[in-house]
């Protein structure tokens, strides 16, 4: 009787799928929506423009080139088992470390608008940062699951053989992030590595003591810098010097005001053409709210909360499963797609300071993009091996 | 070393260890969900709630409202015909700033490219040669043009933030080019180099109809005559496109519905353009004849008090922009006063037998010719003896017309001339319209009431002269006059009955009769009627030495009238003649003969009527000596 009921059951039901179908959509359906973006962000713009030879879809297909490079490199994450990313994962946060010094040496790094963030190679330009995050959200995980007997133990403990090794690896690399600078990376990696911390059972109430350090050194650095002194100025009223610092902010602003609920339509963005500098980069977001409105901004954020209620869901099924450091890696990964689209959306609605921050899986950018799709490509994996646990697999 | 562990092992050791608890979890994710909340809050207040502001900042970026400009109005005769038109033409303009004037030699590299948007662009001389060609104008100008700094009102320079000249966003190279010539020059391409359309004013009869008409400024703003006075309905209303444009200036689309514009309206005048013309022409013909310093000629229309034709001489031609000479701008005939001297008899005797103080058979003795009074003399020309009211007209006898005004009170001829229009403007809505000069007539001396009577101690426009003598013309009527064309005449005001004015009429046309002062008046085929007047002119309070103006009123046929013309010459040469019967009345003559003829009236004297008295009994009436 019972066998003929689960029998039935299995019929109306069909078996778990071997990985995480709707995570998959909901990326896929980001890409696209960025590809999108991207090219109607960049038409205008590309084709006005000497350095991209007049030609109004050159930025859609390099932004098509780096997609395909991006699945590519997904696949590739996917291929590897965690085990073995776990083993490799202080050897990678040496790399990126590496990197980091190297972007910074004259004649490699290329400096744009003021900041080195790129490794001129001869193909495309790499940004350091951004498989720094990856690299850290690696390193962190494995970090924590080593330090496991210093997290919530005793106080002492705790702060001299839990904190403080990660706070010197992290001023090293902070350091080399903001001598590029790359404020943003910074504040995004800090966001893994405390957040890996917290949710690896770090004591919370010295945690809580961190973050209020942390916050009071934000606010030192910023007042310490003129350079980012004036973009945090410029955010706070950007229509104090609209024509001067709050520029790009207040067209920016301007464009989420022009798409009201449905926006202006596909291709009929006005700042788009030429008036909000960046529109295909860190302003994507701009343009989507005035070209779909607030129906258009929904569905981004909707998305992104999704993809990272997913990532931390996987997370908790990897601890169940007693997997702590792949848990800590889909949740950091969550938090950095998490942290940089939340910086990002906010920089794009005047509520945060201009960071230089892409968002995550849409906006135009090389390194960015196949970044994330390693990122997303190790969340699968980790995915895949719990439902491979579940079924009594071994992975 | 830790590292080297194999990974299996490590895991085990590690995750015995690590005890991830679940409240840390939600706390994180609800960490973000709620960041991600705070963004849909936030994007719903910019977008729904704040979105008015946002896009009025927007619009104050991109959006222009741009000036669609109105066709000015035709003028045009009663006939339809154009006296002033706007023809399409280009303004060619630069913006100075955004060009960059290249030392001889050097040109501009083929692959040259602005860092900036504000970059002038280098243009070769020989460029600015090409230009200048094009334009019709030497290369120097244009290139002081382009080079010139920003200058304020004192002429000093003005310098920019770094202490360099400022140079300016806009100057004009070439007005009102035709806009062939103008294609010419854009088609060179030169960078900051870009055309306006606008329109220019033409005008056909040219000096025939200057005073009238006036003209506009190189703008299209009205300066003097009906352009000026009927400005705000010729130029009808601009209209207005409210438009979105990119960076580079191309409109994107409209953001709100097109206003049109309102062309102006078509102003039909009164004047007939043939009769215009030939009454210009017989006047500047008399006023060269008599070396006078000036002349006028109204010509209306009887039934209707239109004006068919009203001509200043010297005259002007408003195609030409050269600077004019302001004495020849002014519409004489309405802003010009003068002692109408004798013209102004045939109202005495009207206002004089309407009160019934006298009738066609009182008489006047006028004998010897002189009269003393209040310390003036008063002549007549010859001793006439006693005249009937007919006999103070045909021979214009000044101590008969100043006998006349005294037999009323000085309220009623101050009536009538009040009546007929004099001392009030015309109301032809035309700028500077002059009102004359009459008194008010408690403050009348019996001396002065009596050289009323005979047109000196007060001044009257030639408008409001040939105006008075409707009465005569129409049975007793008079009508407003008008330079606009009517659809039906203006209602007028009984002034003196039919038959009174029928009576004057009859000496009227006496007077230019064999024994009158204009024989000369007279038209083959046509009785007309009319009163010469010669007055010496005023200058300083004082009357001035061998200045008169001579003049003549007249209405024709005398059966039944159709025009009213009045000639004034003013300052004619005193060695040829002064006499308004010689200077005025033959301009009279043929502006009356060629406009019946061309309003196809019938003649009322088919017979040859002309009839000239011998030369030496040919009378003339007398300026005034005080």
């Amino acid at each position: 009787m019972k066998a003929i009921f689960y029998r039935a059951l299995k019929r109306i039901r069909p078996s778990m799928a071997a990985y995480d179908q709707a995570l998959l959509w909901c990326v896929i359906l980001l890409l696209t929506i960025g590809l999108v973006m991207v090219y109607s962000a960049s038409i205008a713009m590309a084709e006005v423009d000497k350095d991209t030879g007049f030609r109004s879809t050159y930025f859609l297909i390099r932004h098509s080139i780096f997609l395909v490079v991006g699945v590519v490199a997904a696949f590739f994450s996917f291929s590897i088992s965690t085990r073995t990313l776990q083993q490799y994962a202080p050897l990678l946060f040496i790399l990126g470390v590496l990197l980091l010094i190297l972007v910074l040496v004259p004649g490699i790094g290329r400096e744009v608008n003021g900041s080195r963030r790129w490794l001129g190679l001869v193909v495309i330009n790499l940004q350091p940062s951004e498989l720094m995050k990856l690299a850290a959200a690696f390193y962190a995980a494995d970090y924590t699951v080593r330090k496991a007997a210093f997290m919530g133990g005793d106080f002492w403990a705790s702060i001299t053989k839990g904190l403080l090794p990660m706070l010197f690896v992290m001023l090293i690399v902070g350091g080399l992030l903001l001598l590029e600078p790359d404020f943003g990376a910074f504040a995004v990696i800090t966001a893994i590595t405390m957040g890996l911390l917290f949710l690896g059972g770090f004591n919370w109430r010295l945690f809580a003591g961190l973050i209020v350090l942390l916050g009071i050194g934000f606010v030192g650095l910023i007042a310490s810098s003129p350079y980012r002194r004036a973009r945090v100025l410029g955010f706070l009223d950007p229509w104090q010097d609209p024509y001067g610092k709050g520029y790009q902010l207040s067209h920016s602003l301007i464009a989420f005001g022009r798409g009201e609920w449905h926006g202006v339509g596909l291709g009929a963005s006005v700042e788009k053409l030429s008036y909000l500098p960046e529109a295909h980069t860190d302003f994507l977001m701009a343009i989507i709210a005035e070209e779909f409105g607030f129906l258009g901004v929904a569905v981004v954020v909707g998305l992104f909360a999704f993809l990272v209620f997913r990532c931390f869901m996987i997370g908790v099924q990897a601890a169940k499963l007693d997997r702590a450091y792949q848990a800590l890696v889909a949740q950091g990964i969550g938090i950095w797609i998490g942290v940089q689209s939340v910086i990002n959306i906010g920089v794009n609605m005047g509520l945060l300071p201009t960071k230089g921050l892409t968002l995550p899986l849409l906006s135009f950018g090389g390194s960015g993009i196949v970044a994330n799709l390693l990122a997303l490509g190790v969340v699968m994996r980790i995915d895949y091996e719990n439902r491979q646990l579940m079924r009594g697999r071994k992975v | 070393m830790n590292r080297m562990i194999p990974p299996t092992q490590a895991r085990k050791r590690y995750s015995q260890q690590l005890k991830l608890e679940r409240w840390r979890v939600w706390f994180v994710i609800a960490g973000l969900l709620g960041l991600f909340a705070i963004l849909l809050g936030r994007g719903l207040w910019l977008q729904v709630f704040n979105e008015e502001f946002l896009q009025g900042q927007g619009e104050a970026r991109y959006a222009r409202t741009l000036r669609l400009e109105a066709n000015r109005g035709m003028i045009t005769d009663r006939n339809g015909e154009p006296l002033a038109i706007s023809t399409p033409v280009q303004s060619i303009w630069a913006s100075p700033r955004s060009i960059a004037l290249l030392p001889a030699g050097q040109t501009r590299p083929d692959d040259w490219e602005p860092e900036s948007d504000k970059d002038p662009v280098p243009l070769s001389q020989d460029e600015v040669a090409k230009l200048a060609r094009a334009l019709g104008m030497p290369a120097a100008d244009v290139v002081k043009k382009l080079g010139d700094p920003r200058r304020t009102n004192k002429g000093e320079v003005i310098k920019d933030k770094e202490g360099k000249p400022s140079r300016p966003d806009f100057v004009w190279l070439r007005r009102q080019m035709n806009p062939q010539d103008a294609k010419n020059v854009l088609a060179l391409n030169i960078p900051g180099v870009y055309a306006q359309a606008e329109y220019r004013r033409y005008y056909p009869a040219g000096e025939i109809m200057a005073q009238i008409i006036g003209y506009t400024n190189i703008d299209g703003h009205g300066q003097e005559g009906l352009e000026l006075a009927r400005d705000k309905l010729l130029s009808g209303q601009t209209g207005s496109r409210t438009v979105i444009r990119d960076r580079r200036g191309y409109i994107v689309e409209d953001i709100s519905t097109i206003v049109p514009p309102k062309d102006g309206e078509t102003l039909a005048l009164s004047i007939d353009r043939r009769i215009q013309y030939l009454a210009y022409r017989e006047l500047n013909k008399a006023v060269s004849d008599f070396d006078a310093a000036g002349g006028s000629i109204v010509v209306l229309d009887a039934r209707t008090g239109e004006i068919l034709a009203l001509a200043n001489s010297p005259s002007y031609n408003p195609n030409s922009r050269a600077p004019i000479d302001p004495s020849k701008k002014r519409n004489r005939a309405i802003t010009d006063l003068y002692e109408p001297g004798s013209t102004l008899k045939p109202l005495t005797i009207a206002a004089a037998m309407q009160a019934g103080t006298i009738n066609a058979k009182t008489t006047f003795n006028t004998s010897p010719g002189a009269l003393s009074m209040g310390g003036f003399t008063i002549k007549d020309t010859h001793n006439y003896g006693v005249l009937t009211p007919e006999g103070i007209l045909v021979h214009s006898s000044n101590i008969g017309a100043l006998k006349v005004a005294l037999t009323m009170p000085r309220e009623t001829q101050w009536n009538m001339l009040n009546a007929v229009g004099i001392g009030q403007r015309p109301g032809l809505g035309f700028p500077g319209e002059s009102s004359g000069k009459l008194r008010p007539f408690k403050t009348w001396y019996p001396i002065e009431q009596g050289t009323m009577g005979y047109g000196y101690g007060l001044s009257v426009s030639l408008m409001q002269m040939a105006k008075a003598y409707q009465i005569f013309a129409t049975d007793g009527i008079e009508h407003p006059v008008s330079l606009i064309k009517q659809p039906a005449p203006m209602p007028g005001k009984q002034v003196i009955s039919p038959e009174l004015a029928q009576t004057i009429r009859g000496y009227l046309e006496k007077v230019t009769q064999p024994g009158g002062t204009a024989t000369r008046a007279q038209v083959v085929g046509y009785r007309v009627a009319g009163k010469t007047g010669t007055a010496r002119k005023q200058s300083g309070g004082n009357y001035a030495d061998k200045k008169y103006v001579g003049s003549f009123v007249g209405l024709a046929p005398v059966s039944n009238p159709r025009l009213i013309v009045a000639v004034m010459i003013d300052e004619p040469d005193i060695k040829k003649s002064i006499y308004g019967g010689a200077v005025a009345a033959p301009v009279f003559s043929s502006v009356v003969a060629g406009t019946l003829r061309l309003l196809g009236i019938p003649p009322d004297a088919p017979t040859n009527n002309i009839l000239l008295p011998s030369p030496q009994d040919t009378k003339e009436d007398e300026a005034w000596v005080p």
